[in-house]
């Protein structure tokens, strides 16, 4: 899933500082699933919203709602009765979301009220580690399904590297050498001759760097 | 200058029995809630009650090992802990809110405990009256 954390509440009082009257748009997708954008989320920090304009002297009024996604059209649609009604959104959806609303409602002042963070898995409560960078061409059909893109510092694809001491990164020892755990899972299933073959430079046209980057299903489209 | 000030005591009902007659001694404004278990106790709560005018936020719940419903009272220290942390990016001082575990129907302890965090929060006052 998407995950993403909490922008600093300064910063978010700082975007709503002109207005009285704002929304935060929560989303029950990836951000409710990593407790960053779901209805918890928007209760929590209309409360601090309120809280800390109040102590300003600066009273402001928030609407808490949440919407099932951000990042389909037709669940942004309720934001027709709603934008008549507030000044600014603090959006708690990931980077898609705000986007997407600033594409739709190019009137609407929308603001984010987290950073998108990365693609990660919930490894354990409160816990959640990155596990892919969404780079467009994947290679884990060769790493035993361990993505050295995402979880080698240096995104080697032909690990590793010569810092790799005791199963451990050379560049943050609290994190596991990903590429010592793909030799020692192949080594298991008797597939090391896999690594063989070395992989050429990778194309990152897929990851963006040939701009934005748009996926077309004939077959729905 | 205690009595100008207002407290708002979160508690599970199983830990506290007292009211506020078994609070005289604090001399301050004092608002009990209480909530069916320690883990009911939200951030947004928290926050309430100190947008509601209490200076100081008590939380309370039950001693380890003794919560009704298993980890109320862990989840409720964790909410502290997360709600502190709010405050302060806010510029409130985290102190002004503390949490207690309680020994469940001991209604002394209780009072002890807020009585700690009255004075501790008198103290913080008079010290920022005087800066």
């Amino acid at each position: 899933m998407i995950i993403a954390e909490r922008r600093p509440i300064p910063e978010i009082l700082e975007n709503i500082a002109p207005y009285s009257r704002v929304l935060v748009l929560g989303c029950r997708g990836c951000v409710a699933v990593c407790s960053a954008g779901g209805d918890r989320e928007v209760a929590i920090l209309a409360e601090a919203i309120r809280l800390a304009r109040e102590r300003e002297g600066k009273p402001i009024e928030v609407i808490e709602r949440t919407f099932m996604r951000q990042c389909d059209p037709e669940y942004l649609e309720p934001l027709n009765e709603l934008l008549p009604q507030v000044e600014a959104i603090v959006s708690l959806a990931c980077g898609v979301g705000v986007n997407l609303i600033a594409d739709l409602y190019p009137s609407a002042r929308v603001y984010p009220g987290v950073d998108t963070s990365f693609y990660g898995a919930n490894v354990a409560l409160g816990k959640w580690v990155e596990k892919c960078r969404g780079c467009g061409d994947c290679i884990i059909d060769k790493t035993a399904g361990l993505c050295p893109i995402a979880r080698c510092a240096k995104n080697l694809l032909n690990g590793p590297c010569g810092g790799s001491q005791g199963g451990r990164c050379e560049v943050r020892k609290d994190m596991p050498c990903v590429w010592h755990m793909i030799i020692e899972r192949l080594k298991e299933r008797g597939e090391l001759e896999r690594l063989l073959e070395i992989t050429p430079p990778k194309d990152w046209r897929p990851a963006g760097g040939d701009g934005l980057r748009i996926r077309v299903r004939p077959d729905l489209a | 200058m205690g009595e100008g000030i207002k407290l708002a005591i979160l508690c599970c009902n199983y830990t506290n029995l007292a009211e506020r007659e078994d609070l005289y001694e604090v001399p301050a404004r004092l608002e009990i809630k209480r909530f069916p278990c320690g883990g009911h106790i939200e951030i947004t709560d928290i926050l309430r009650a100190f947008r509601e005018g209490a200076e100081g936020v008590c939380v309370c719940a039950c001693e380890q090992g003794t919560c009704h419903n298993g980890k109320g009272n862990e989840r409720a220290e964790k909410k502290v802990v997360g709600a502190r942390a709010i405050l302060q990016e806010i510029g409130i001082s985290p102190e002004w809110l503390s949490f207690y575990y309680v020994p469940r129907l001991d209604a002394e302890a209780f009072v002890e405990d807020v009585k700690a965090f009255f004075s501790k929060v008198l103290k913080e006052k008079v010290e920022e009256r005087g800066k």
